[in-house]
């Protein structure tokens, strides 16, 4: 028999575990359906982010929200400097997918070298303590880092859903990756639209990199092991479907929490691969919910 | 005519020649130095104690150097990077044996440790874990000796004193899904139901988890009236943080990893009450460590990560001396045969900052057990377990 009480903690802290990878998932997704790129510089980027932050906050001495906005511009930059001098000139050539594939994993592997050099390799936090305090509601213990990460996620991911929804960039955002020849024709700056999306993805990415940063230690190679979770949530949320992959990434957050209560707790890393071969065999587009939906449909008899 | 013209250009060619050789012979000589490897992580996520410890030894070769070396010959150390990886451990280690052609070399991390030993007995080359603990280590070859007490020696006797000495019955062991961690997980489970208590939960997590929550969930409805964590020292502050923001109160154990100030930087007041063990001795116990800690205040601005392993590496090449001079007062070639007969026919040896050390047939030692506890933020000694 579950206890409710446990069963209620996996869950709170599952969601509020899932904050950071919602982000991540989000911001890959977000490349992948506008600049129809496979986005493994993410990594890279993510690790640039923390470290700017750490710097700027640990090792300089900014106040730590001066530290966050800092970090967003210099990933910003380094983003569109990606976008502009690297992506851009392979779509010049009318490179092939691989070549974007292999310059975004020689982008984050070359960042995360260039850091450990400069940084070391000893793991490190944002702040000094990665304690938070704890509030007992009704036997769960939600602890404010929990409240804080879900707060952000919900606001960022609102955010994005009105800019998308309701502003001008959005919806050429949304051309674009549709169809962005049409776009171009109709007048739609691709290029601008493209930078946009680059521009929220290290939004997206730094947000996610402090919330983990308040909480666990990071090392320049952490953030390419984080990737494999942002690449399932793609998968699995019917591939560019942004708000299909935040959802991924609750569910297989959730879903790894709660498997400690039929598998040893040291196979739960095991689900993520588990998810990922059956997503790669089964379903090499991406889980199509319409699809799936229409699939399972009884037909009407007449 | 000619003749007699030829015969004093032949032999002053002759000389010069031979001149020529004897003075390369000569040269080389006054060149030669005593080669030995060191194969520790530079880079990559262990490079936090790897680092120091390449330091400590580089400080040791230089102290030794600064006293002519061994019988009037420099000690040479060649350092390679590991990372904690066995294949870069075994690519290192081949360098190491084939092309510098060292007959003795120290290494750590009980994955690497355990990778390279079918090179050094192959090779016949003598390896010295210094560091690792994994109890496997014992029984890897001929060729390879531990200097460093194996987990059976702190983990057993750190799960017997909980048991015996602060009085609790149940505990809860949670390990880190790699060598050191299944196995130091093994052994305190063992010795603490010999001791006469029970284990009441035992659980282990991924060595990329960053989310205890299951597991400690699992901990806390056990009840245990002790937690020890067998784990690294990357993951061991998140652990205890978790387990104090579930409600989790119990005193927590860890073992030597768990001896850096970092640990308690980064939990605060949730590190009170937290024992580790340390198979060093500590500035009470040996005249030399005060001297050591002041001289990384003095140059690197900070104690080093890890003390008690910079200790042992402090005291590696000095063994390493110790060996060359018993080959040189042998007049034995600097071979591995011979480096590994220097090793179990002296036996014994008294090393600067580590004490005495006596290298059993077994091909482990036995060293004290010092515990400390976090006491108002700074670590205090507790006990010593001889």
């Amino acid at each position: 028999m579950i206890d409710l009480s446990i069963l209620l903690q996996i869950v709170w802290t599952g969601l509020s575990a899932s904050s950071y990878a919602v982000l991540f998932a989000v911001a890959f997704s977000l490349v992948l359906k506008v600049v129809k790129v496979w986005n493994f510089a993410q990594a890279g980027l993510m690790a640039l982010s923390f470290y700017a932050m750490y710097a700027l906050h640990a090792l300089l001495g900014l106040p730590l929200l001066a530290s966050v906005g800092l970090g967003v511009l210099i990933t910003i930059a380094a983003s569109v400097f990606m976008d502009r001098f690297g992506l851009q000139t392979l779509r010049n050539r009318l490179s092939p997918n691989l070549t974007f594939f292999i310059f975004t994993l020689v982008v984050s592997e070359f960042l995360a070298y260039l850091l450990a050099m400069i940084f070391g390799t000893e793991p490190v936090a944002l702040t000094q303590s990665i304690m938070s305090g704890v509030n007992i509601i009704n036997g769960i213990v939600i602890s404010n880092w929990d409240i804080q990460a879900l707060c952000i996620t919900a606001v960022l991911l609102a955010l994005l859903y009105l800019f998308i929804a309701k502003t001008r960039d959005g919806q050429f955002m949304a051309a674009v990756a549709d169809n962005p020849e049409l776009a171009r024709f109709y007048g739609i700056s691709v290029k601008r639209a493209y930078l946009v999306t680059f521009v929220i993805s290290a939004i997206l990415v730094t947000t996610g990199m402090y919330l983990f940063g308040t909480r666990a230690s990071v090392i320049p190679n952490t953030p390419l092991q984080m990737m494999l979770f942002a690449v399932i949530a793609t998968l699995l949320g019917d591939m560019g479907h942004i708000f299909g992959a935040a959802l991924a990434a609750i569910a297989l957050s959730l879903i790894q929490g709660l498997s400690i209560f039929v598998i040893p707790s040291q196979w739960q890393g095991l689900i993520l691969y588990v998810f990922l071969f059956v997503t790669i065999l089964f379903f090499p587009q991406g889980v199509n919910f319409k699809k799936f939906k229409q699939l399972t449909r009884t037909p009407k008899t007449a | 005519m000619k003749l007699l013209c030829r015969r004093p250009v032949v032999a002053l060619l002759a000389l010069m020649i031979s001149g020529a050789v004897l003075s390369n012979a000569a040269l080389a000589q006054a060149k030669e130095t005593l080669k030995f490897g060191l194969a520790m992580p530079l880079s990559g996520s262990q490079a936090l104690y790897g680092a120091d410890q390449v330091k400590a030894s580089q400080w040791a070769v230089a102290d030794i150097n600064a006293k002519g070396g061994v019988n009037g010959k420099l000690l040479e150390m060649i350092v390679l990077d590991t990372q904690a990886d066995p294949q870069l451990g075994i690519n290192a280690v081949k360098r190491l044996t084939s092309v510098d052609n060292v007959p003795v070399f120290i290494t750590a991390w009980s994955a690497v440790v355990k990778a390279v030993a079918p090179i050094a007995n192959r090779d016949k080359v003598l390896e010295l874990s210094v560091g690792a603990n994994s109890p496997d280590i014992a029984k890897l070859g001929d060729y390879v000796y531990t200097t460093f007490p194996l987990a059976e020696v702190d983990v057993s006797g750190l799960a017997k004193y909980t048991f015996t000495t602060l009085g609790k019955k149940t505990a809860a062991i949670m390990y880190i899904n790699n060598d050191s961690g299944v196995e130091g997980a093994a052994i305190y489970k063992s010795e603490f139901e010999k001791a006469g208590g029970k284990i009441v939960a035992y659980e282990a997590y991924d060595t990329k988890a960053t989310e205890f929550t299951g597991a400690l969930l699992k901990v806390k409805a056990a009840n245990p009236e002790m937690i020890h964590i067998q784990g690294l020292v990357s993951d061991i502050p998140q652990v205890i943080a978790q387990m104090r923001q579930l409600g989790l109160q119990q005193r927590v154990s860890t073992y030597s990893v768990g001896y850096n100030p970092k640990v308690i930087e980064q939990l605060g007041v949730a590190a009170e009450g937290l024992i580790v063990t340390s198979l060093a001795p500590g500035v009470s116990d040996n005249p030399n460590v005060p001297g050591f800690i002041q001289r990384w205040k003095e140059t690197e601005k900070r104690v080093p990560n890890g003390l008690p392993y910079t200790q042992y590496l402090y005291d590696g090449p000095y063994l390493v001396a110790a060996l060359y001079k018993w080959l040189d007062e042998n007049k034995l070639p600097a071979t591995g045969e011979n480096m590994r007969k220097a090793l179990i026919t002296m036996k014994n040896f008294e090393l600067p900052m580590t004490g005495g050390l006596q290298v059993g047939e077994d091909h482990r030692v036995n060293k004290p057990v010092y515990l400390l506890t976090v006491d108002k933020g700074q670590f205090v000694p507790l006990a010593t377990i001889k």
